[in-house]
């Protein structure tokens, strides 16, 4: 069939070719008409008529496929976002204690303030003291604990705690400090406030969950002054003291719920011998106050300290090596940070100081204190003490010649006592040229309504003052005090204005105790270690003086004392050269035995001669 | 105190969420719940989101508001256990988030303006929408008025001096430390 041309210019029409076009398009324009007749020469072949035959065309209608070409398709998808989660631990409430009416005298300040507006432009207060990762806090979990804690001064007047006063910068560092520190050692100058700073970090430990038994250890007489400062600093926190006959003292270490125990080391020392080893109580925290009682590493107490068990160790110490850096070893040892019989050189323990101990002294952290004026007193002896002197010594030095090669350090050590003693009074006639000018301080002292302490070394010397200062009503701390009687004593000196001198022993009053009421200090005989006669000092120099504390050293000349006071500043020096002068007051310059010696010209026969006598130098393990 | 009154104090439960950009326009959120007086309770911190060429150009502006609302911020409230009862962020592009979730969200304006510049999406606002919390002040969703008085009442609970800000820089070092201990550790072949 030939198609009619002229219809093909319809516009609705779609056209279909059988081939080669495959689709049926529908063309919405007018359609030129299509001349199929080509002209084409080819050769004759037979087929050609099919060439010049019509196509079979067949218009039909059909619905129009609107197909719109893709591009890659994208869809708004996301990674699924991970999260990693930490959980702290519960807090703990305590319940605020009941006050006591005698308790009176402390001024109780909620620490609240008023609030003050924002104004963007907040006042440049202080700087927050934020809590910092401990350096051996590796995981992140350990990390980000400690970095998403609130600053301590938003924990210690967020929880509404109750404080006597608002802490000092330098002890909000140091509660920081110890709260982050598993292994720490603490060892502010004497009277920059370590008791409360230990408190507060294990107050806010406790309230937060992260320590739910603590042991404190500490020596005997300093549990009462504990006691009180517990009273005074975290007045919520229940205490108890492991004290009594065996059988009490058994159940208080098994009682479970009590948050901390307190105790003595000879107490702790035969109570945790006595246990069973897998029915010793366990510790989230031990602090050992006064550490430098655990220097020697292979004593009892120290191998005791080492064994409780624990998941913290702090240490307290104002003194923290007395008489060489080895000494830090066993302290180190009891908090876990150098292996079992290690012996550090000088370089680690400079870096293990470095990350475990923290030490601040008066000059840096507090440059408001009133100073202390230190004050040598050279004294010339009496005639009487004089001639006692010289016959002592003469005599002493003539038997420790005759003894030769036998004569031991005791046997020197006890004629330095001996002369000292001297020095302090003469025994036959009681003449003192350290009492007659203890005597001419006192007045001028009482007279302005002032007090004084005084150290000794010996109870008997504080005895024979005490009945020679009545007129001052002194009061005698010692030894030979009963442990229920000193506290009194304390109490008596501070609140009767006619008690104007406490007489107190090295041994006993150099430690712990909190008497900034007193203006004056005297030093009666010299320690043999600076570093006691500082913390004695320091007694009263310390937190909450107000004025200038005087300290006088009674320092007969021509004597021993003079001697012993050359070679300790001697050694004063060379360890302020080693360590550092910042820092010298924590190191002890004790007189080794090579020391007593030297302060006598001892000499032994030999031959036709004499040759020098010193002790013999240890052998070598 | 009556027990009752104790018991309402204990159950408030403060949220403090931010993200921050580290390098290469990745994004990490973090969400801290404490107590009311700041203590940290739990932490969440989410892994790096880093947009691709194609969806940076394809979100535009909206990119930011998306990965720190809808990406970080609403995976940070579905996945911690302890829930918050208010949130507060130094983000105002989490701040978006409100109508997808069912916790006021407060914006720290002030926290902004000192961490960061205004974000072109952060939208003119009402003196409605400003409430002081302790010694800071926030912002409502636009659209979530009523979060106000939820939020004036646990603002009672809280003492007048605490401080918003510091728990909001707390996460945010807490996220630079994450991140940090995470591109300083080897990677395993």
């Amino acid at each position: 069939m030939q198609p009619d041309q002229n219809n093909l210019t319809s516009s609705n029409v779609a056209v279909s070719y059988d081939v080669p076009c495959p689709r049926v398009v529908e063309f919405p324009f007018e359609i030129s008409p299509i001349d199929l007749s080509p002209v084409i020469d080819i050769y004759s072949s037979g087929a050609n008529v099919a060439l010049n035959r019509w196509p079979n065309i067949e218009c039909r209608k059909v619905e129009a496929e609107l197909i719109v070409g893709t591009v890659p398709s994208w869809k708004p998808g996301w990674p699924k976002v991970h999260t990693v989660g930490l959980a702290f631990p519960e807090a703990i409430e305590f319940l605020p204690r009941e006050k006591e009416s005698d308790d009176s005298q402390l001024e109780i300040v909620r620490r609240k303030k008023k609030p003050e507006p924002d104004s963007g432009e907040e006042k440049a207060v202080r700087k927050p003291t934020r809590l910092k990762p401990p350096s051996d806090a590796l995981s992140l979990e350990d990390r980000l604990f400690y970095i998403l804690q609130p600053p301590l001064e938003t924990m210690l007047a967020g929880q509404e705690l109750i404080m006597p006063f608002e802490p000092f910068p330098h002890q909000y560092e140091g509660i920081g400090w110890l709260f982050s520190q598993e292994a720490a050692l603490l060892a502010d100058e004497m009277g920059l406030g370590k008791t409360m700073q230990m408190i507060t970090a294990v107050r806010l430990l406790l309230r937060g969950g992260q320590v739910r038994r603590v042991l404190l250890v500490c020596p005997k007489p300093l549990i009462p002054n504990w006691q009180r400062e517990f009273r005074a600093w975290a007045e919520e926190l229940p205490i108890v003291t492991v004290e009594g006959d065996t059988a009490r003292r058994n159940l208080i270490w098994r009682m479970p719920g009590v948050p901390i125990l307190m105790t003595n080391y000879e107490v702790m020392v035969r109570d945790m011998e006595a246990m069973p080893e897998d029915e010793r109580p366990k510790f989230d925290l031990v602090v050992l106050d006064e550490a430098q009682r655990i220097k020697n590493r292979d004593s009892k107490t120290a191998e005791v300290t080492r064994d409780l068990k624990r998941k913290r160790s702090w240490c307290l110490t104002g003194t923290p090596i007395e008489n060489r850096p080895e000494e830090l070893v066993s302290l180190f040892e009891f908090m876990e940070v150098v292996p079992a019989r290690a012996t550090p050189d000088l370089r680690q323990l400079s870096k293990l100081a470095g990350d475990y101990i923290l030490r601040r002294t008066k000059d840096v952290a507090m440059k408001d204190m009133p100073p202390r004026l230190d004050r040598d007193a050279y004294l010339e002896l009496s005639p009487a003490q004089k001639y006692a002197y010289t016959v002592a010594e003469k005599e002493g030095v003539v038997q420790l010649n005759e003894m030769g090669d036998q004569v031991t350090v005791q046997h020197v050590f006890e004629l330095v006592l001996r002369l000292k003693q001297i020095t302090n009074f003469d025994p036959l006639t009681n003449e003192s040229s350290k009492l007659d000018r203890l005597i001419a301080d006192m007045e001028e002292i009482a007279l302005s309504g002032g007090k004084a302490i005084l150290f000794s070394q010996w109870t008997k010397v504080l005895d024979w003052l005490g009945e020679r200062l009545q007129q001052f009503n002194p009061l005698i701390y010692h030894g030979g005090v009963p442990t229920k009687k000193r506290e009194p004593i304390l109490a008596e000196f501070k609140n009767d204005p006619s008690k104007h001198i406490l007489l107190m022993s090295y041994g006993t009053g150099a430690v712990g105790l909190n008497l900034q009421f007193a203006g004056y200090v005297f030093l009666f005989d010299r320690w043999w270690n600076p570093a006691v006669e500082d913390q004695a000092i320091n007694r009263a120099h310390r937190i909450g003086q107000t004025s200038t504390v005087i300290v006088t050293r009674f320092i007969c000349n021509d004597t021993i004392e003079e001697r012993i006071d050359a070679v300790l500043r001697h050694k004063r020096e060379i360890f302020e050269s080693v360590l550092g002068a910042g820092d010298g007051e924590d190191v002890s310059r004790s007189l080794n035995a090579a020391e007593i010696f030297g302060l006598f010209d001892l000499k032994a026969k030999h031959g036709k001669g004499t040759r020098k006598i010193a002790p013999k130098k240890p052998e070598a393990a | 105190m009556s027990s009752g009154s104790k018991e309402r104090k204990d159950q408030i439960r403060l949220g403090f969420m931010t993200a921050v950009e580290i390098g290469d326009r990745s994004f990490v959120g973090g969400l801290l719940v404490t107590d009311r007086f700041g203590r940290p309770l739990e932490f969440q911190c989410t892994t790096p989101v880093k947009p691709n060429r194609t969806q940076e150009l394809l979100y535009g502006p909206t990119l930011v508001p998306f990965i720190l609302g809808d990406l970080l911020g609403k995976t940070l409230l579905a996945r911690i256990s302890i829930k918050p009862s208010v949130v507060m962020t130094s983000r105002v592009e989490m701040l978006q988030l409100r109508p997808k979730v069912d916790v006021p969200i407060l914006y720290d304006e002030a926290f902004s303006q000192t961490e960061q510049k205004a974000s072109a999406v952060e939208a003119a606002h009402s003196a409605d929408q400003q409430i002081r919390i302790g010694r800071q002040t926030f912002r409502t969703h636009e659209e979530f008025i009523t979060d106000r008085s939820t939020v004036e009442r646990i603002s009672l609970q809280l003492s007048d001096d605490a401080n918003m800000h510091e728990p909001l820089e707390r996460v945010g070092e807490a996220l630079r430390e994450t991140m940090s201990t995470v591109t300083a550790r080897p990677r395993v072949a």
